[in-house]
C-alpha cells in the first residue's frame, strides 16, 4: 500500500507522516518513509540524530522518476539508500524533483 | 511501466508513506513520488488558506485517478471538527479523522525531541483511528456507510413524525 500525504507548508504533514508511519510499524508492517524536503525533518520526526539525518543519501532522479526497467532492483534500492531508523521504519531521501533541479 | 518508488517497491515494504513536503507537482502524471498511491490523505488545519490548498490538490488527486482521497484535520481545537466536516462535505471527501492540538507535539517540534510513549496520547489515538480508517477502505469497506445509512433512517423517522405532528 502506498499513501501519500499531501497539504499546505506547516499544517503538521511531517509530524502526521511520521505518527503513521510508527502505527503501522508497530503492528510489525514493514514501513518505507519517503521524504521529499531537502530539509531532514521527516528523518528528524523519526528519531534519527541531527548528524545522522544530515547523512541520509538522495535518491538519484533517475530513480523517482524512471520506471525501473533496466535499473537497480528494490532491495537493492533500499540497500544502498534506505536508512534504518530509531522507529524500526525505514527512510528514503527522494528529495523534491524541483529542489533538486534548482539546487 | 511503473515507477520503481510504485509498485515494485512493496515487494518490500508493505506500506510506503510519501511525505509531500512541497508543491502539487509532485502529483505528476509522468511517474512522479506520488504516482501509484493507492491513498491520499490531505492534511489541513483550521485556517482558510490550508482549505484552499486541499481544495486545488484533490481536483489534481481526481484528475490523475488516485482511488481513496480523503481528509484530515490537524490542530483541532474543540468546535474544529465541525468545520474540518464542512469543508470535507464541500469537496466531495470523506473526513478520516481529526487531529487534536497538543502541547506535546508542538514542544517536540520545537526542541526536536521525539515524544515519549507517554506524550501526545489524544494525538496518537487520533492517528490510530486514520489508520483504522485507511484499512477498513483498502478493505473496500465504505467507511462512511453505517452512518449514513443510519442519518437515512433518522431522516425517515424526524419526516414522519413532522407529518404527523402537521396532520394533527
Amino acid at each position: 500500500m502506498k499513501i501519500g500525504i499531501v497539504g499546505k507548508g506547516g499544517v503538521g504533514k511531517t509530524t502526521t507522516s511520521a505518527l503513521l508511519c510508527q502505527v503501522y510499524a508497530g503492528r510489525g508492517q514493514r514501513v518505507l518513509a519517503v521524504d521529499t524536503d531537502s530539509n531532514p525533518n521527516l528523518a528528524l520526526s523519526l528519531g534519527l540524530e541531527p548528524e545522522a539525518a544530515e547523512q541520509v543519501p538522495v535518491l538519484p532522479r533517475s530513480l523517482v522518476v524512471g520506471t525501473g526497467d533496466g535499473a537497480i532492483s528494490p532491495a537493492q534500492l533500499l540497500k544502498d539508500y534506505g536508512v534504518p531508523t530509531p522507529s524500526e521504519v525505514t527512510l528514503l531521501n527522494a528529495m523534491a524533483i524541483t529542489q533538486a533541479g534548482a539546487g | 511501466m511503473r515507477s520503481l518508488l510504485g509498485a515494485a517497491i512493496e515487494e518490500e515494504a508493505d506500506v510506503t508513506l510519501v511525505d509531500m513536503e512541497a508543491g502539487l507537482e509532485h502529483l505528476s502524471r509522468s511517474g512522479g513520488t506520488l504516482a501509484y498511491a493507492d491513498v491520499l490523505l490531505m492534511i489541513m488545519e483550521p485556517s482558510r488558506k490550508s482549505i484552499l490548498t486541499a481544495g486545488r490538490t484533490i481536483a489534481l488527486a481526481r484528475e490523475l485517478g488516485i482511488p481513496l482521497v480523503y481528509g484530515v484535520g490537524n490542530k483541532a481545537r474543540p468546535g474544529d471538527s465541525e468545520f474540518f466536516e464542512s469543508v470535507c462535505a464541500e469537496y466531495g471527501v470523506p473526513l478520516a479523522g481529526v487531529i487534536p492540538h497538543d502541547t506535546d507535539v508542538v514542544e517536540s517540534d520545537r526542541s526536536g525531541q521525539v515524544m515519549g510513549p507517554e506524550q501526545g496520547v489524544a494525538v496518537r489515538n487520533a492517528v490510530e483511528a486514520i489508520v483504522a480508517f485507511v484499512d477498513k477502505a483498502m478493505a473496500g469497506e465504505d467507511p462512511g456507510q453505517a452512518e449514513r445509512e443510519a442519518l437515512l433512517r433518522e431522516r425517515e423517522r424526524v419526516d414522519k413524525r413532522l407529518a404527523e405532528l402537521s396532520a394533527e
